[in-house]
């Protein structure tokens, strides 16, 4: 890969031997446009949960890059992921945010699809198209392939894309600790609440990257610290693993997955948290005994922003969300966020989160105020003919990467950079886009997947 | 002329009468104002569909048929 050698996306704007980015690839347009067919064209990509949509019929619609999407189950209970999008003239086919429905209507022509994306009501189809038009031909356009991944619903519109799980690599543990119960039991998370949605001027990118684990930053949240918003009456959330653990960046080279993880010395119990309220600090205590009964040594794994590649935020502990970045124009981003909770969590507990994830997180909540309000005035100031000259650095921490990260007995999957005396590195943002100039390079799967040529078995499997 | 018929208010069990004469009751609707699935109770230009289910477009209704 050119962008591994460090010349990059086009000569230069991805040049990881100088560690340095352009400002092209956040602001110009041309760019943007070739984003869309060559990475969300591609890439699998976060649409929702199935706890979204528990019964047939149920509906919600999401997005994935551009295009609008519906997440639904018909009536034999599956599962599926359909372009909103008329096959006579492209019009949306569901202009409803959620719902249940037995079809799909497109108002301006009037044909019908079932929950099962089949065309089912063509009108004057036997006057007018003499009973000759091929329906089985028509029905709503499906993803190319979809995951349910312990409830969460990826998908891909590229059918030569590897499976979800070969995508995600070893990374799934990491993506587990968002997606699984918090004592590791077996019922099951849920989307608390609606998905938050709402629009900044900024190119999707710069969210994404805040996500990969940019610890750097943290000083923007001082306000919201002083505030002392967290769960337990101070800071922002409950931190006092930072004295205690190691402080991780874990970046999956081959895969463009990233994120930040604390890791407990051995025998150290999880500390308590939650102390606002002693029912949910209990819960918690006791999910943490039973986490750590299941999962042995990974239970001293404790989660920390993350990216699932390219522009799903994963946010595992205070608050626990998925957020999506949807482009938007190289200058504007939809931001859709998900709240999480385990389904059997008593409703005091579901309650208390609520309102602590939407005091932290989403338009109205105090933390992502100040990252949009950076990312908002970064994009802004990096458009000019002037600004677009000068490239971001990337280069903090570079060259200190640890390819087999082990803590007293426990090795930690992914290229590892501990921060825990550094305090900030730039290794898993430049990991970000690494990835994404190989993406934007790269013709095909064969050169995307790199890790078969180790692995011959998975060549096989998906040839 | 008959009034013009406001789909979203036919609920299962009413009759309706479709432009070509055939009279149909209405099984479901999914409240989208463009059909509603009907049984076909008559049908003088196709007696063959009578008894099958299908989904009648909007347009096509004449008008709501009155059950004594």
């Amino acid at each position: 890969m050119a962008a591994a050698m460090g010349t990059g996306y086009r000569a230069g704007l991805v040049d990881l031997a100088k560690g340095q980015v352009s400002r092209e690839i956040f602001v110009n347009d041309a760019i943007y446009a070739e984003e869309q067919e060559r990475l969300f064209a591609r890439a699998w990509l976060f649409v929702g949960h199935e706890s979204q949509i528990p019964n047939p019929g149920d509906f919600f619609v999401s997005g994935m890059g551009e295009e609008s999407v519906i997440l639904c189950r018909d009536r034999a209970n599956e599962i599926h992921v359909f372009l909103n999008s008329c096959r006579h003239r492209g019009m949306k086919v569901c202009r409803y945010d959620e719902g249940n429905t037995p079809v799909f209507t497109c108002p301006y022509h009037g044909w019908s699809y079932g929950t099962d994306g089949k065309l089912v009501g063509v009108p004057y189809f036997r006057e007018a198209y003499h009973s000759q038009l091929d329906r089985g031909q028509w029905g709503l356009v499906e993803v190319a392939q979809l995951c349910n991944y312990k409830g969460a619903i990826f998908a891909t519109w590229d059918a030569a894309a590897p499976s979800f799980s070969e995508y995600l690599g070893d990374f799934a543990r990491y993506l587990d600790l968002t997606l699984e119960t918090w004592e590791g039991g077996e019922s099951g998370v849920e989307v608390l609440g609606g998905v938050q949605k709402w629009l900044i001027p900024c190119n999707w990118k710069f969210p994404a990257e805040n996500f990969c684990g940019d610890s750097y930053h943290n000083i923007s949240h001082r306000s919201v610290d002083l505030a002392g918003i967290g769960p337990s009456g101070s800071g922002r959330r409950d931190m006092r693993e930072r004295e205690m653990a190691r402080r991780l960046q874990v970046s999956f080279y081959e895969r463009g997955h990233q994120t930040g993880v604390y890791v407990l010395p051995q025998g150290q119990p999880t500390p308590p948290a939650y102390a606002d309220s002693p029912v949910v600090s209990e819960y918690f205590a006791h999910c943490e005994q039973q986490r750590r009964r299941k999962y042995g040594e990974w239970g001293r794994v404790i989660g920390s922003p993350g990216e699932l590649f390219p522009n799903t935020a994963l946010h595992p502990r205070q608050p626990r969300t998925i957020a999506v970045w949807h482009p938007r124009g190289a200058h504007q981003t939809e931001c859709w966020r998900w709240y999480f909770v385990d389904k059997a969590a008593p409703q005091q507990v579901k309650d208390f989160l609520r309102d602590y994830y939407i005091r932290y997180s989403g338009p109205a909540g105090m933390t992502e105020q100040d990252d949009m309000e950076n990312w908002n005035y970064a994009h802004a100031a990096s458009r000019g003919v002037i600004a677009r000259r000068y490239p971001y650095t990337y280069e903090q921490g570079q060259g200190f990467e640890v390819a087999d990260y082990e803590y007293q007995g426990l090795r930690v999957p992914g290229t590892v950079m501990d921060i825990t005396e550094a305090k900030s590195s730039e290794h898993n943002l430049r990991n970000l886009y690494r990835r994404w100039a190989e993406f934007m390079e790269a013709d095909s799967w064969d050169e995307l997947a790199t890790w078969r040529r180790a692995d011959p078995g998975l060549v096989q499997a998906a040839e | 002329m008959s009034e013009l018929v406001n789909t979203r208010e036919l609920t299962p069990g009413m009759q309706i009468v479709l432009v070509d004469g055939a009279v149909a009751e209405v099984v479901s609707n999914p409240l989208d104002g463009v059909w509603v699935f009907a049984r076909y109770l008559s049908s003088p230009a196709d007696p063959s569909v009578v008894g099958s289910e299908e989904m009648i477009f909007a347009q096509d209704i004449s008008e709501i048929r009155t059950v004594d």
